[in-house]
Order: C-alpha cells, then sequence, then structure tokens
C-alpha cells in the first residue's frame, strides 16, 4: 500500500501548502497587494512553534512530550501580529504608489523577519513537536502517519472556520465586497482599513500556521522563505488569481507533484522541476491558467 | 522622478569624487582597499538592475542570478582549465546574456508580480543546479583556486591594482549606460512606465524595449559577478544565493533607480555599512531590511535625488515651426481609400460588440461615427489601432493588413488614435512626449523628425506651454497634447475617441478648427462621439453603430434623417435596443 502512503503524505503536505495559498490569496483579494513576506510568515510560523515549545517545557515537569496542537492558538496570535505590522509598515503607507514599492517593502519585511531568526535561533534546522504524537496508525487496512492525519485534520478545521466566515457572516460579505470592488465597498461604508489589517492579519496567520504544521517533518531554517512564497504562488497562479478554492486545489496538485517526483528521484530535482514547469506554465498562459481580471481601460 | 542629467552646483560631487580618490590611493588599508574594490564590482551590478527596475520598470529577482552565472562561468574555467581573462570575461558576460535571452521567451511578456515571482523562479532553480550538480560546480563548498585576473604578463594583484581595474570597467559600464540610455530612449522608458496602454500610440515596441534593459541588466550582472569570484578567489553557491539579489535591490534603492550618481553612492555605502555598523553583529541584515523599508516609504527616488539641483535641461529645437505645413498624404494611389473594412465582427462572451461592419474612409475626409454606449464605436476604434483583434472581416490601410500587425507597427505605418482618457507621461513635458512620438514614428513617409515634431505642437497651439509637464496639464490642453503625439508620427488616418468629451464649448471649437486644418492638409480623420453640436459642423460624413450593426452611412444630413438613426440615437421611436459593451 505505498502509494496509498504516498497519496496520504501528498495530501498533508497539499494540506499545508493550501494554508499558506489561501492566506496568500486573503491578502491578495483585500488589498490587490502581493506580498512577498509570505514565505516568511510561514517560517516565522515554524519558529513561533519552535520558541513555544521551548517556553512550556520550562514550565512542565521534564519528560512530558509537549503535543503541537496545543501551540496551534499561540502561532496562530503571534502570526497575526507579524501580519499586523507587516500591512502597517510594508503595505497601508505607500497603498496608492505603484505595485512594484510593496512588492519591494515586503521583501524588505521578509529580509527582516528572516535575518532576526538567523539571528535569534541560528541558520540550522530546528524541528517543531509533532502535532498528536508520531508514530503510524491502522486506518482501513492502511498505514497511516499520525502526523499526516493530524496535518489533514488541522488544515480542513481552520479552512471550515474561514470558509464559514466569509460566507456565513457579515464580516465575510465586507470581505468579499472589497475583493470584488474596493471603491464600491468604500463607498457604501465599509472600512477599507480594517478590512486590510485583517485581512494581513488572517492571511498572516494561516501562514503562520502552515509553518507549524510543515515544521516537524521538514523542519525549519530561516532562510525557507523564498521557496515557500513561491510555492503560494504557483498555486494561485494554477488555481486561479483570487480563488481560494483554486488556490488549495493548486496547492494539492504541487504537492503531488512534489511527493511524487520526489518519490522516484530526490527532493532537489522535484524542486527544480516545480520552477521549470512554472515556466513553461507562465510562457504558455502569462496571466496564469484562468487568467486575471482586467481592470485596464483605454 | 524624472531622470536628468545634472547641470550646476556639481562641485560636492567632484570634491566627493576627489576624496575618494585621495583616500583609495593614499590612505586606504589593503582591508579598505578590498571594500572599495567590491564596490566597483557592485556598480557595475547596479548600473545594469538599474536599466530593468528603473528605467523598465520591472522588479526582475534575477539580477543575483546573472551575477552567479558571471561567477560561475568564470570560476569553473579558470579554476578547473587554467583559462585566462581576456576570455573568461567576455563568457561571463555572453553567458549571463545568452541566459538572458533564453529566459526572455517566457519571462519578458510577463507583467508586474508574474514577471518578479518568473524571475525569483529562475533564480531559485539556479541555485539548486549549483548545489547538486557536484561535478561542476563544486556543490555547497564551490570551487577554491581561481587565479588573480592577468592580461598578457601583467597582472592584477591585490590591493591597488585590482582596486583600479575594477573601477576603470566600473567606468567603461558607465559610459556604456550613458550611452545606452540616450534622451530619447529614457523618454520612450518614461512613456514605457507611466502610460502602458498609450505605448503603441507613441510607436514604441515595448517588447524591444524591455529585452533591451533585460539583456543589458544580464550583461553587467554577468560582469560583475565574473569580477567578484577573481576577488575572492574562490566560487561558491553564495554567489547565487538571495543575498546578492537583495544587496543589489537594497543598492539600488538606497542610491537611487536612475543615474551613474545612484549606483556609486548605492554601492559604496552597502559595501561599507557593514563597517561602520560591527557593533550590530548578526542583526546587521535586519538593519538592511529596515533601511530598503524606509527608503522605499520615506525617499523613494533614492540619495542621489537629493543632489539633483538642475531644472529641465532641454535645448530648445532651432528650426522655426509652420503650423500646418506638413501634407498627410497617404502613401496609396489617390482616389484609394485610406481606410478600407469590410464584415467586421468580433463578439465578447455573450455580447456581439461589432455585426459584420463595413466603413472605407478617404484623404482628407472627416467621418463622424456617432451611436449610443455600447454600440460598439470604441470596439472598431480598438480594432483599427490593432489593439482588439476582430474575429471576422478584413481591414487594411494602405497596404497594411491591420488584422495582423501589430499596435506599434500599425502606428508607425500612419494609424494614429488618441484615447477616450487622455493617456500621457506624467513626467515628461509637452515637447519631451511628442518628440517622442516622432522618434519612434519609424519609416511613415511624413515625418522628419524633431522638426515634424515642433510642427504638431505649433498646429495644436501648444508651443506656449511646450516645456510644461504632461502631469500638471488640465484636462482641455491634454487632449490637444494627444492629437499633438497622433500627428507627431506624420499619420494619414487619425482616430479619435471622444475628443470633445468633458471640453468647454470653446476647447470644442478650437479642436474642431484644428481637425479641419488637418483635414485641408489630407489628413483621413475618423472621429468617435455621441456630442452631434461638436460632430455637426465638423464632419462631412456620418456613420452610425447601434448594438454592433452600421445602420447608417452617409452624407451628414441624410443619415441625421434617417428613420432608424432617429430611432437608436434619438429614442425617437423605441426600438427593441439589445445592449453592447460599453463604448
Amino acid at each position: 500500500m505505498l502509494g496509498a502512503q504516498l497519496a496520504l503524505n501528498a495530501v498533508a503536505l497539499g494540506a499545508a501548502y493550501a494554508l499558506v495559498a489561501i492566506g496568500f490569496v486573503l491578502v491578495l483579494n483585500a488589498t490587490t497587494a502581493v506580498n512577498f513576506a509570505h514565505g516568511e510568515s510561514v517560517v516565522a510560523g515554524g519558529f513561533a512553534a519552535v520558541a513555544l515549545t521551548g517556553a512550556l517545557a520550562m514550565l512542565l515537569p521534564a519528560g512530558n512530550a509537549i503535543p503541537g496542537i496545543v501551540l496551534l492558538p499561540g502561532v496562530l496570535l503571534l502570526t497575526a501580529l507579524l501580519g499586523l505590522a507587516i500591512a502597517a509598515l510594508a503595505y497601508l503607507p505607500i497603498r496608492n504608489r505603484p505595485p512594484v514599492s510593496v512588492f519591494v517593502t515586503t521583501i524588505a519585511f521578509g529580509i527582516i523577519v528572516t535575518n532576526g531568526l538567523n539571528a535569534a535561533f541560528g541558520a540550522a534546522p530546528r524541528a517543531a513537536p509533532a502535532l498528536l504524537g508520531t508514530g503510524t496508525i491502522e486506518f482501513l487496512g492502511v498505514t497511516a502517519s499520525r502526523q499526516s492525519l493530524a496535518i489533514i485534520a488541522t488544515a480542513v478545521v481552520l479552512i471550515g472556520a474561514l470558509a464559514f466566515v466569509l460566507q456565513r457572516t457579515q464580516l465575510g460579505r465586507q470581505f468579499r465586497a472589497c475583493a470584488q470592488d474596493p471603491e464600491m465597498a468604500r463607498a457604501l461604508g465599509i472600512r477599507l482599513t480594517r478590512i486590510t489589517l485583517l485581512a494581513f492579519a488572517l492571511g498572516t496567520a494561516f501562514a503562520g500556521a502552515a509553518g507549524l504544521l510543515l515544521a516537524h517533518q521538514f523542519f525549519v531554517t530561516p532562510s525557507d522563505g523564498a521557496g515557500l512564497i513561491l510555492k503560494a504562488y504557483i498555486a494561485v497562479v494554477i488555481g486561479g488569481w483570487g480563488s481560494l478554492r483554486g488556490a488549495t486545489i493548486g496547492a494539492m496538485l504541487i504537492a503531488f507533484f512534489e511527493v511524487g517526483v520526489a518519490s522516484i528521484s530526490s527532493q532537489p530535482l522535484a524542486e527544480g522541476l516545480l520552477y521549470v514547469a512554472v515556466l513553461l506554465v507562465l510562457l504558455v498562459r502569462p496571466d496564469g491558467i484562468f487568467g486575471e481580471p482586467q481592470r485596464l481601460r483605454a | 522622478m524624472n531622470p536628468s542629467t545634472l547641470t550646476r552646483h556639481r562641485w560636492p560631487l567632484v570634491a566627493g569624487a576627489g576624496a575618494l580618490v585621495i583616500y583609495a590611493l593614499f590612505f586606504a588599508s589593503s582591508y579598505d582597499q578590498r571594500i572599495l574594490t567590491l564596490s566597483g564590482i557592485y556598480v557595475i551590478m547596479v548600473l545594469g538592475y538599474q536599466f530593468i527596475f528603473g528605467h523598465a520598470g520591472a522588479l526582475s529577482l534575477a539580477q543575483g542570478a546573472f551575477f552567479g552565472v558571471g561567477a560561475y562561468v568564470t570560476g569553473i574555467l579558470a579554476s578547473k582549465f587554467g583559462t585566462g581573462f581576456v576570455l573568461t570575461f567576455p563568457l561571463s558576460v555572453a553567458g549571463a546574456s545568452m541566459l538572458a535571452l533564453i529566459v526572455a521567451v517566457p519571462v519578458l511578456r510577463l507583467a508586474s508580480h508574474y514577471f518578479a515571482l518568473a524571475t525569483l523562479a529562475l533564480s531559485q532553480l539556479l541555485l539548486l543546479i549549483a548545489v547538486n550538480w557536484e561535478a561542476v560546480t563544486g556543490g555547497a563548498n564551490g570551487l577554491p583556486g581561481v587565479p588573480p585576473i592577468s592580461i598578457g604578463d601583467w597582472q592584477a594583484t591585490r590591493g591597488l591594482p585590482l582596486l583600479l581595474f575594477v573601477w576603470g570597467l566600473a567606468v567603461v559600464a558607465m559610459l556604456i549606460a550613458r550611452w545606452q540610455l540616450r534622451p530619447a530612449r529614457v523618454a520612450a522608458f518614461t512613456v514605457m512606465r507611466d502610460t502602458p496602454l498609450a505605448v503603441p500610440a507613441f510607436g514604441i515596441d515595448p517588447g524591444l524595449l524591455r529585452l533591451r534593459a533585460f539583456l543589458l541588466s544580464a550583461a553587467f550582472g554577468g560582469a560583475a559577478g565574473a569580477l567578484f569570484v577573481h576577488t575572492n578567489r574562490v566560487v561558491s553557491p553564495e554567489t547565487l544565493g538571495f543575498g546578492v539579489m537583495i544587496t543589489c535591490l537594497t543598492m539600488t534603492v538606497v542610491g537611487g533607480r536612475f543615474g551613474i550618481l545612484g549606483a556609486v553612492i548605492g554601492a559604496l555605502l552597502l559595501t561599507h555599512l557593514p563597517e561602520w555598523f560591527r557593533g550590530l553583529d548578526e542583526y546587521y541584515l535586519v538593519a538592511v531590511g529596515v533601511l530598503l523599508l524606509a527608503m522605499v516609504v520615506f525617499a523613494p527616488d533614492g540619495l542621489a535625488s537629493f543632489f539633483k539641483f538642475s531644472g529641465s535641461t532641454h535645448t530648445p529645437i532651432s528650426t522655426p515651426a509652420q503650423p500646418g505645413s506638413t501634407e498627410y498624404a497617404p502613401p496609396v494611389a489617390s482616389g484609394r481609400p485610406v481606410l478600407e473594412a469590410s464584415n467586421m465582427s468580433r463578439r465578447y462572451g455573450g455580447v456581439q460588440a461589432l455585426d459584420g461592419v463595413d466603413l472605407a474612409l478617404g484623404a482628407g475626409e472627416i467621418v463622424g461615427l456617432i451611436g449610443p454606449n455600447g454600440a460598439g464605436k470604441t470596439t472598431l476604434a480598438n480594432i483599427i489601432t490593432g489593439i482588439a483583434r476582430a474575429d471576422t472581416g478584413n481591414i487594411r490601410s494602405a497596404g497594411l493588413d491591420l488584422a495582423r500587425a501589430t499596435p506599434t507597427a500599425i502606428a508607425r505605418h500612419g494609424v494614429a488614435r488618441t484615447f477616450q482618457t487622455p493617456q500621457l507621461p506624467d513626467g515628461l513635458t509637452v515637447r519631451e512626449a511628442v518628440e517622442t512620438a516622432a522618434a519612434n514614428a519609424g519609416d511613415t513617409a511624413n515625418v522628419r523628425g524633431a522638426a515634424t515634431a515642433a510642427e504638431a505642437i505649433a498646429t495644436c497651439d501648444l508651443s506656449d506651454i511646450a516645456d510644461t509637464r504632461c502631469g500638471t496639464l488640465p484636462h482641455g490642453l491634454r487632449r490637444r497634447v494627444e492629437i499633438a503625439r497622433a500627428l507627431a508620427g506624420g499619420p494619414h488616418l487619425l482616430v479619435l475617441d471622444e475628443p470633445a468629451a468633458g471640453l468647454a464649448p470653446e476647447e470644442q471649437a478650437e479642436i474642431a478648427q484644428i481637425l479641419r486644418t488637418l483635414a485641408g492638409s489630407g489628413l483621413a480623420i475618423l472621429v468617435i462621439d455621441h456630442n452631434l453640436e461638436f460632430l455637426q459642423p465638423l464632419a462631412t460624413r456620418l456613420a452610425c453603430l447601434d448594438a454592433g450593426r452600421l445602420i447608417a452611412d452617409g452624407p451628414r444630413d441624410d443619415v441625421l434623417a434617417n428613420d432608424a438613426v432617429q430611432a437608436a440615437y434619438f429614442g425617437l421611436v423605441m426600438p427593441t435596443s439589445t445592449s453592447g459593451v460599453s463604448a
């Protein structure tokens, strides 16, 4: 049943990537800003988990393993604060400038996060605890890793909660209104700045949660950000610019590609081929696979 | 900010440069000289990056990759085969340029974030290759034993010789940058950044311009990488890492996106900052991030912008302008139409924007294209100028198949247009904008360069404000500048999209007078408008579109009397109207 195990691993990886991609789209939709610090937010989530584990270990009697899932609220909170900082320092002051300015300021924020973490934790890979213990369980005749199942469950709960908020609440309606037409939303009395701050907080918290989920099996190093933003971006381009469902599907595709190629060759080759694939996709479809809505008019 | 050359108050810069030379020659320790050498290398890299990031306005994240490719080409050839600098240096430049040329096909068409992320993907890909292809690249440890630069018997040993050699090449790079950035091309880049929609209307080929900027950035990056390897004597994946890219971006933002001074200030400052801020230890790079962020927010034009004291350096053209002396005759046999369109159809989703439209225009004719909102007027204008493509139909102008040519080729062929919302680069003066259009007009028979531009300005009565920046002009004047821009290309056909919209009656009269003069000298003019008070006295012929169909075409009074026109246009009889795309 190697195939089923690989598939489960791929779904778990895809679930984590989906959180990253959804966080990216949340910010994108609320602000049309491309947040280049998003990869570093994932890394920050991983290190938040590492730091919280260290802090909890001091409080608890020695020998007690801390399940990663109890860290989730703390990680969400810390990375949400990071998101507010990104919005306040790198986006809001220059929101009326050309988009390239925001690219550069968010890159600058990424540099600050990467090197801050590097200085505080060192460049070596660190691991976060498993969510609900390690090992495997038998499930429908398949030997499944507990961590993979826990990742999938956590991601499903988070994405489900987000879907509920966006679809069923007044706040969600405001979010969607801002995404569709920010000018009109503002004219209708929606406070754009508040929605912007919320989008950055939520989006970055989703990235942070993904950091916690990924940092057990794959470890976390301060310089991981560039690879992660690329994967989120690729997922969004594949799935359709601005579509949350598309981003999830794109994230799954990337994960299956990576796990599949890595299982028959090596991880670097899988990653390299992924980048080649992006360049090829953009060669055929310069606006992404489903295109981007055009707002320019002569 | 608009790049302009320095004219006066140069002395603080000259003094600064002099002090730097004296410091480098007489006071710098060998360690200081090493830092200064690195600055020179980065000057070359940043000068290259200014082409793509500054002038082309595109965030490339591949400058580090080009630097790394230059570094590895030199590193591998020199350390494994002992190849000399005379060969490795050109090969490094060529290698980086080749890579840029190859990826230009998928990457250069991309806009905005697509371009940034595609170039980032390229960088990550090359880094993966460098780390994992150990047999060639030496893997994570890289390749040691790169010899110093030697040309013949002479060797650029560490210290002053290497320092002077590198800065010598930096000066060469500055001269190349100056030569490449002649005023007309700088203006073309400004148009591309400020008004992407109007780029074809200026006759500018955006693809070629971006390719030039990208190739130059790669060549300069490759050269810098090669020199870096000779300075460090080892090539490692660090040369391909994101760190180099960030260094380059920070230098460019801190120094300035435009100009030699910006490159020099950025490179000198960012190479010396680590020495001045040793106390920060590993938090130094955090400080670099803060600096980059703060510069973009508070001083987006870089430190070099604080040294600009000059005003406009434009030298007025000596040719006396004679309004209206140009003949706008088409390069076709007289009697043949300037525009021939037959059976044009275009569908947008469920909307038939154009449905089997035939239209012809002759030289010297002013045709008014009328019709209610959504009738397909702007769609037709877009098809004539190549911005949109018809699904079916033939459309030709003076021997050119407009259905196949690019918008730029159509403009250069002599089919000019203005836009519903004037599209003018804020940063250029009226004269610069019109001259840019004249300079890029291609081989249209009617163009005589700057003289044509001056004439177009005079024809549109803009001489008094020729040196005012377009960004400060009121709406009515912007419309006239658009017409002048269109004339600068020496057109035989002019398509005007609602030229009277938003204008006061007297401004409308001025425009009408200009158009009449132009038609008198042979120009065919298609005016899209629904303002009949403007059109009625102006147009000799009217064509009326309704829901994509041409319902009338003929002499003005006949068309206005036509029942279908009355119904569609004045709503006298309510027809079963279909909605179309907005005009």
